[in-house]
């Protein structure tokens, strides 16, 4: 039996690594986010206090990486599920991924959008 | 093959087995959950460049809605310690003891869900607004 878990029909190699590194960079990003805004800063959440934040270079470069790599990570992650299920000849599944990358790369622009007036 | 890795040769991969089993559809149903809140946290945010993220935010405060967000806080737990089992799985660690992993997994989920739940309970029964 050839090796199943990274064969292509069940995502390929670059999908599978890629979803790796994206959740162990979402991991240490979003325990950084989730501290910051929902212990730290939760009697403080407005627009003006999430520019003060948003000022420093760094948490500009965790929300930014916290947006591509949640973004990828989400849609190869429904990708996936997809694929189980539906979407399971081979035109189906680049239809699919396609698709997903015109989500992504339309949710990644409109999300460093939303950021651009914190950041600029 | 040899008793012990025809006993653990498929261990998880969609093997409908107790632990295994609910561990990946709790992975997969909470992995939806957060796709679906990531566009619409996406979507709220950027609000702001409308001039209106600061009443939305007010809106946030309703204590059902402060629930709501520590139900987000399970998934989002649930779905990275149970990610983290599947990278050591990857690497080969813990394969033989995957359930004993994914129960103290699970402490750490409670563990981390207590600091998260204090702090909403506490917003709560205070009655101060997240937005200060």
């Amino acid at each position: 039996m050839k090796a199943e878990t990274i064969s292509s029909h069940r995502g390929g190699m670059w999908s599978w690594l890629f979803q790796r590194v994206t959740a162990v960079l979402l991991i240490v990003m979003l325990a950084i986010h989730l501290i910051f805004t929902h212990i730290l800063n939760i009697g403080n959440l407005n627009y003006d206090s999430i520019g003060e934040r948003l000022a420093h270079a760094g948490f500009t470069a965790v929300d930014v990486i916290l947006l591509a790599a949640g973004i990828f990570h989400a849609l190869n992650g429904l990708r996936m599920v997809l694929m189980d299920y539906w979407f399971t000849s081979r035109r189906n599944t680049l239809a699919l991924t396609v698709a997903l990358w015109v989500v992504g790369i339309a949710a990644m622009a409109y999300g460093t959008w939303a950021l651009w007036p914190w950041i600029g | 093959m040899s008793k012990k890795p025809r006993e653990t040769a498929n261990v998880g991969a969609g093997l409908w087995k107790a632990t295994g089993m609910w561990a990946w559809l709790l992975f997969r149903i909470s992995g939806l959950v957060l796709v679906f809140y990531l566009g619409a946290h996406i979507i709220v945010i950027s609000m702001g460049q409308f001039g209106h993220l600061d009443r939305l935010m007010e809106i946030f405060d309703t204590p059902i809605l402060v629930l709501l967000d520590l139900a987000l806080v399970v998934a989002v737990l649930y779905h990275a310690l149970n990610g983290v089992r599947i990278i050591l799985m990857d690497f080969g660690v813990g394969i033989h003891r995957h359930k004993i992993a994914f129960w103290i997994a699970m402490g750490i989920v409670i563990a981390c869900f207590a600091v998260f739940a204090w702090v909403a309970f506490t917003f709560i029964a205070t009655g101060k607004g997240v937005t200060g």
